[in-house]
């Protein structure tokens, strides 16, 4: 049993030991301790240093509130986080823990010299101290601020654990297991509801956990507590705890986060380590209860200093003392009663001293029955002790005067500046606060989303308040779902309502300029700095906030808000509404990225397209390249073959005799019905009406502005039905541009589109030898040159398959396109592959057919055009449909910047030199001695080596490009300028002779 | 996360099904070919970017696949209404009113 | 990178004491559109009344038809029968203009079932299960996928997938069925 320990206290098992290491030190706790309770109770209350001036801390909360006690937990490799809370962290046999912002130990820290400068660093000093000479910016302060910045240590390691997320639908969510919470929850589950009550403690319970001296209807409330729950699960109620509710969005969608795995020693593999639930709930019920504030003054930040509300929880949840000898400082009743609890268990109460100068008088009595000291009406104004507090110094405030001060030794001090309600949640909401003058604290005020707020959490204080208010709004829940709800109310003896003042910084008789009173404690932000912030200018909170870092750290001001706002508000001679809250957000509390991540990363990161002919690719070593959310296969090397190396090959090989290529990705659209001619006239710039059934078309899709959104080859199938194919990337995009004009401008045509992308599996065969290998595969179909002319479709068979075979070239060979149902394409490949190995048939990727393509001069949409490029300025007017009474894009082709001079056209470029390859994207300009910075008249768009041309080639796109055929232009690389000369775009066989064969 | 009322399924879904459309009631020209060169320019490019109630298309792009109107606030996210393709504009002050009815403030 | 699955063989991809998830034989699968005024003589020539409500199915022996859309049908058949749909549509279309279009292979249906079906679709999708009756369908999103999800039990579902979206969602719920039978 450690010193502190209190036998057969607390809601820990006193019979079941723990041990877990802190800063290498081996330590004991019990089972249901955090860090901070187990620390506590072998004495240690040291456990961090401040972030700005080093300075030791302690835990000065119990909850996820607090912003002192941050430590790294490291369980295993890989499994190390910073700035884990030693309040919420629960321990397990095994564990280890560490200090932070410290070297080289947490007692002896060099960086504590920045607590002497204090000085220089005062509120806005970044921007006061880095602001010249300018040359120092990023030799030596970018530097001395990136290492001074940061709270604790990056994980370096990738993450080993799993995440998960789910979403969930309730009628109501109860957020906050605490007596309000609990009743509300019962309130809902009796009416036949759906509820949900999440907490983010390891047991619901809330503040009963901590008051088990409270009888809720006639029973002691851990009694009434454990019934209750029996009866919130028998009703169905989903409980789940160590859930926070970290943020809420639009019509009640809240996200809880659910950790799973940290409070155990030997987590099961397959449970994941935290879970991201996205919950929609019909009626949210906001159950969060109240923070306890500290008081300000000077070192109120040493070790041993603790909200009295967290000592007394330390004491009857943990059954940890925090101390042997205590003095309370408060201005609010309930840290007396945290003060008895303490004398109950064994510490010695040196002091009460309340700010009050009449406290109430029932507690005055009480503590005389105990033989405890009162100061009424005093003010504390100093601490000692360099890792623990030693002494407390305390003066008697005579109408406003401060007067002599005495001290009062102590090896902890509570402190009580009374309870702010916890409204975060409901801020997300862009829910309105309103200032309460009696409580000194804001409460809520307009609601925005369907939600109710119980308990503390508008300013109801003890518990019977707080449950029968919970009753009531759980009722109110239930009314607004249109069912109906009694409203219970239970009696609650021994509660512990009680009543306080608030302060800004309390009054001192030493230089207040010099005091160490901080109000931030996780950003080391005093009330000095507060008071200096608004003498420099400050009007608005916000820009107090950022000024000061006043409310800016991990726990986003929990403690700080309400005390800062006094300050800022005292200074600025305003009341507190005028001033006003800074803006919370999402999450509530620190969350992790892998929460947020949930199951995607590694296999799950995003979806990966494959063909049916992938599989294929893959155990035949291909290269692959993702093209939107496919995988293609992007090149096939052989032994000892790079990229160059093979993609000549596969170019080579293609044009001598062979090659395939799987093109199943394109999007392929089935457009079917009477009106599908005129459908098809209205969106491509080609005309349809006059393609005959069986003969396929280029077809050139414009936006209403007249750029290029798609291409694609099309093929008539009869009178009523198209098969449209699209680039890869496209077909998601033009099917819903399609069905855009179709539901919404035409509604009147009698068509109808179908997505047939992944219905076919598609093999591209081009070559001389395409039709030699084809046609002992094709059944019911003649593919001789003149019965299947090129620019033919037909339905046949091949290899026995059911087949839409294409007559066409993207590589200006002889080509043809096989489609087949996918789930037949890897069968098809193979058959040919096989049968074509005497053609020597090569498989190529999608760089060979992009070399193949440029060769010709065939663009591809989103390559070689931009969203800004026309069909003239691609060079692609032939499609244009110029006696069409309209398409998609025709009246903005007239449009006076679309028919302009000078508009960027599509050229062919060749370098002077005939062996440099040109950079895709490099700039391109007229004259390379123009001083910089140069007029750029566009820039290469493809660019490869050409085995058929013997040289690199390129397509770029430039400024009046069209007329300037033969000009030299200048292409500026880092290393040296290099010259070309603008050609035509087709590189390769321009009387389109090898497509005849 | 919104939700949305798609009013062709008659369902409120999570705002995950649903694509947004741009500007509603920007009907293309009958014949395009009458119109001005900045006749054509508003058409394409002239949007009114309001703060507050804005006539917009969403599609339900995961579900039923049909385009659809809607009216939402710009500023609290809030939809007054949906409706289908086709029908006229609501009158603006009748939904207000009814938002103001619903408005969960007490 | 999504896993490798092997879309061609039928059979169990994941089991455990939560929930089965089995990949489907093949069946014929049809995509069916017509204005309104068509659809009564097209649920003659089909022998089945298309469905006018969206996400609720028709269905005679082994052929099922779910409405999807105002005018949008997938009409699900054993293979076999295919070629009777095809010719029953293909008869009335000069009189009753319809799109009738084979995605047969387009798809790959998986089922899920057990005790924690319904939490297993909840890992990726956003709808409210209880507001999904048995017997219905409907079209919706799975972890960012377009799917179609029937209902055919309390916990007992199915999701028809386009087939190169299927094994992300496939991985996907192979790790759920593992973490909820931890559970």
């Amino acid at each position: 049993m450690t010193a502190f320990r209190v036998p057969g206290r607390g809601r820990v098992l006193h019979n079941r030991p723990v041990s877990f290491t802190f800063d290498g030190d081996t330590y004991q706790g019990l089972e249901g301790d955090t860090v901070a309770s187990a620390l506590i109770a072998n004495g240690v209350h040291l456990m961090g240093r401040s972030f700005k001036y080093h300075r030791p801390r302690g835990p000065i909360a119990a909850g996820s509130e607090e912003p002192n006690a941050l430590i790294g937990t490291r369980r295993g490799k890989g499994r190390f986080e910073p700035n884990t809370r030693a309040t919420v962290q629960e321990i397990w046999n095994g564990l280890e823990t560490n200090s932070q912002n410290k070297y080289p130990s947490l007692k002896f820290d060099i960086g504590a010299i920045n607590d002497r400068l204090y000085m220089l660093f005062s509120a806005g000093f970044y921007y006061k101290t880095f602001m010249w000479p300018r040359s120092f910016w990023d030799k030596v302060y970018e530097p001395f601020i990136r290492a001074a910045a940061g709270l604790g240590v990056s994980p370096t390691e990738p993450d080993p654990d799993n995440y998960a997320s789910r979403y969930l639908h309730t009628d109501v969510l109860v957020v906050g297991a605490g007596p309000a919470g609990l009743a509300a929850a019962r309130a809902a589950a009796e009416a036949g509801l759906r509820v949900t009550l999440v907490d983010e403690n390891a047991e619901p319970g809330g503040t009963l956990l901590s008051e088990p001296q409270a009888k809720i209807d006639g029973k002691p409330a851990w009694d009434w507590l454990e019934s209750e729950i029996d009866a919130l699960i028998d009703l169905g109620v989903r409980i789940m705890t160590r859930t926070t509710a970290i943020g809420y969005y639009h019509q009640n969608m809240i996200g809880l986060c659910q950790k799973l795995t940290d409070h155990l020693e030997k987590p099961a593999a397959s449970t994941p380590r935290e879970r991201m639930w996205r919950v929609r709930a019909k009626q949210v019920i906001l159950a969060q209860g109240a923070l306890e504030k500290p008081l300000v003054f000077d070192g109120n930040d040493r070790p041993g200093v603790m909200l009295a509300g967290s000592a007394q929880t330390y004491l009857n949840r943990y059954g940890v003392r925090v101390g042997n000898n205590t003095v309370v400082v408060t201005s609010h009743d309930s840290a007396w009663y945290a003060a008895f609890d303490l004398a109950s268990a064994g510490t010695r109460i040196e002091a009460i001293v309340d700010t009050r100068p009449a406290p109430n008088a029932d507690l005055v009595k009480q503590a005389a029955a105990r033989g405890i000291t009162v100061f009424a009406g005093y003010t504390a104004t100093g601490t000692s002790g360099r890792l623990r507090i030693k002494s407390v110094r305390i003066n008697k405030v005579d109408n406003g005067r401060v007067m002599a001060a005495q001290t009062l030794a102590c090896d902890s001090l509570l402190v009580c500046g009374g309870w702010t309600p916890s409204l975060h949640l409901f801020s997300h909401t862009k829910g309105t606060l309103k200032w309460d003058d009696q409580s000194q604290t804001f409460l809520p005020d307009r609601i925005t989303e369907d939600c109710q707020i119980a308990g503390a959490g508008r300013g109801l204080w003890g518990i019977e308040a707080a449950l029968n208010d919970g009753f009531a709004m759980g009722a109110a829940a239930v009314k607004a779902l249109g069912k109906t709800a009694n409203i219970k109310t239970l009696s609650v003896a021994d509660d512990r309502p009680g009543s306080g003042t608030s302060h800004t910084e309390l009054p001192t008789d030493l230089d207040a300029g010099k005091a160490r009173a901080f109000v931030d404690y996780q950003n080391d932000v005093t009330a000095k700095d507060l008071r200096l912030a608004v003498r420099e200018g400050m009007r608005s909170i916000e820009h107090v906030k950022r000024y000061t870092t006043n409310g800016m750290a991990t726990d986003q001001g929990k403690m700080s808000n309400i005390n800062g706002l006094n300050i800022a508000a005292d200074a600025l001679g305003k009341k507190q509404p005028e001033v006003g809250l800074t803006t919370f957000r999402p999450p509530y509390t620190p969350t992790t990225f892998g929460a947020f991540v949930g199951y995607h990363k590694g296999d799950h990161f995003e979806v990966t397209r494959k063909t049916p002919i992938d599989s294929w690719a893959e155990e035949n070593r291909a290269v692959f390249e993702p093209v939107s959310l496919w995988r293609r296969a992007w090149y096939f090397p052989k032994d000892g073959e790079d990229m160059d190396a093979a993609v000549r090959r596969e170019c080579r090989e293609t044009r001598k005799s062979l090659g395939m290529f799987d093109a199943s990705t394109l999007g392929k659209i089935e457009v079917v019905g009477p009106d599908a001619v005129e459908f098809m006239n209205r969106m491509y710039t080609n005309p349809w009406t006059k393609l005959a059934p069986g003969r396929t078309r280029y077809g050139l899709l414009l936006g209403d502005d007249g750029y290029i959104r798609d291409d694609g080859v099309i093929g008539r199938l009869s009178d009523d039905r198209f098969h449209i194919t699209t680039t890869t990337g496209g077909a998601a995009r033009v099917l819903n541009m399609m069905e855009d004009y179709l539901q919404t401008e035409w509604p009147d045509l009698k068509v109808w589109l179908t997505s047939t992308t992944e219905q076919w599996a598609t093999i591209a065969l081009n070559g001389p030898n395409a039709r030699n290998l084809l046609a002992p595969f094709v059944e019911g179909l003649d593919i001789s040159d003149e019965a299947f002319p090129h620019m033919s479709i037909a339905e046949c068979s091949v290899a026995g398959f059911p087949a839409r075979l294409f007559r066409v070239s993207f590589t200006g060979e002889l080509g043809f396109e096989v489609n087949v149902p996918a789930r037949h394409g890897r069968a098809l490949w193979e058959t040919l592959f096989a049968a074509g190995q005497k053609y020597d048939i090569c498989p190529y990727g999608t760089e060979t057919m992009h070399v193949l393509r440029a060769e010709k001069g065939f663009i591809i949409v989103g390559q070689d055009t931009d969203g800004t490029v026309t069909p003239y300025d691609a060079g692609a007017g032939w499609a244009v449909g110029k006696n069409k009474p309209d398409f998609v894009g025709m009246r903005a082709l007239n449009r006076p910047d679309l028919t302009a001079e000078g508009r960027k056209q599509l050229v062919g470029l060749l370098t002077d030199d005939g062996v440099s390859k040109l950079e895709e994207g490099a700039q391109i300009v007229l004259d390379p001695n123009q001083p910089i910075p140069m007029k750029m008249v566009g820039h290469v768009t493809s660019s490869y080596h050409s085995d058929a041309a013997g040289r690199p080639i390129a397509l770029a796109l430039i400024e009046g490009g069209h007329g300037k055929t033969g000009e030299t232009v200048y292409i500026p690389m880092p290393d040296r300028t290099i010259r070309a000369t603008i050609t035509g775009t087709v590189f390769y066989d321009p009387e389109n002779a090898r497509l005849k064969l | 996360m919104l939700l949305i009322h798609c009013p062709y399924c008659d369902e409120t879904l999570p705002e995950l099904e649903f694509t947004y459309g741009g500007e509603a009631h920007i009907a293309r020209p009958e014949n395009p070919a009458d119109k001005t060169d900045d006749e054509w320019r508003d058409f394409l490019f002239i949007r009114t970017n309001v703060k507050g109630p804005h006539f917009e298309r969403w599609r339900h792009a995961h579900g039923c696949g049909r385009f659809f109107n809607a009216v939402r606030d710009t500023v609290s996210d809030r939809f007054l209404t949906t409706y289908k393709a086709g029908e006229p504009r609501p009158d603006l002050a009748v939904l207000l009113e009814d938002a103001a009815k619903k408005e969960p403030s007490k | 990178m999504t896993a490798h699955i092997d879309l061609s063989k039928a059979g169990i991809l994941a089991e455990s004491s939560a929930v089965r998830v089995a990949l489907l034989p093949p069946v014929a699968r049809f995509s069916l559109r017509a204005a309104t005024p068509e659809q009564k003589a097209l649920s003659k020539a089909l022998g089945i009344t298309l469905p006018a409500k969206i996400g609720q199915c028709g269905r005679k022996g082994d052929i099922e038809i779910i409405c999807l859309g105002p005018d949008e049908w997938t009409i699900i058949a054993p293979e076999d029968q295919a070629g009777m749909i095809t010719d029953a549509c293909a008869a009335i279309y000069a009189k009753t203009p319809h799109s009738l279009t084979e995605i047969s292979d387009r798809e790959v249906t998986v089922r899920i079932t057990g005790p924690k079906a319904s939490d297993l679709i909840t890992i990726g999708c956003p709808r409210d299960l209880d507001q999904l009756p048995v017997g219905e369908a409907r079209r919706t999103v799975f972890d960012g996928v377009t799917t179609v999800l029937w209902r055919d039990g309390d916990q007992d579902y199915r999701l028809d997938l386009w087939r190169s979206f299927a094994p992300h969602v496939i991985a996907l719920l192979e790790t759920g069925c593992g973490e909820l039978a931890g559970e």
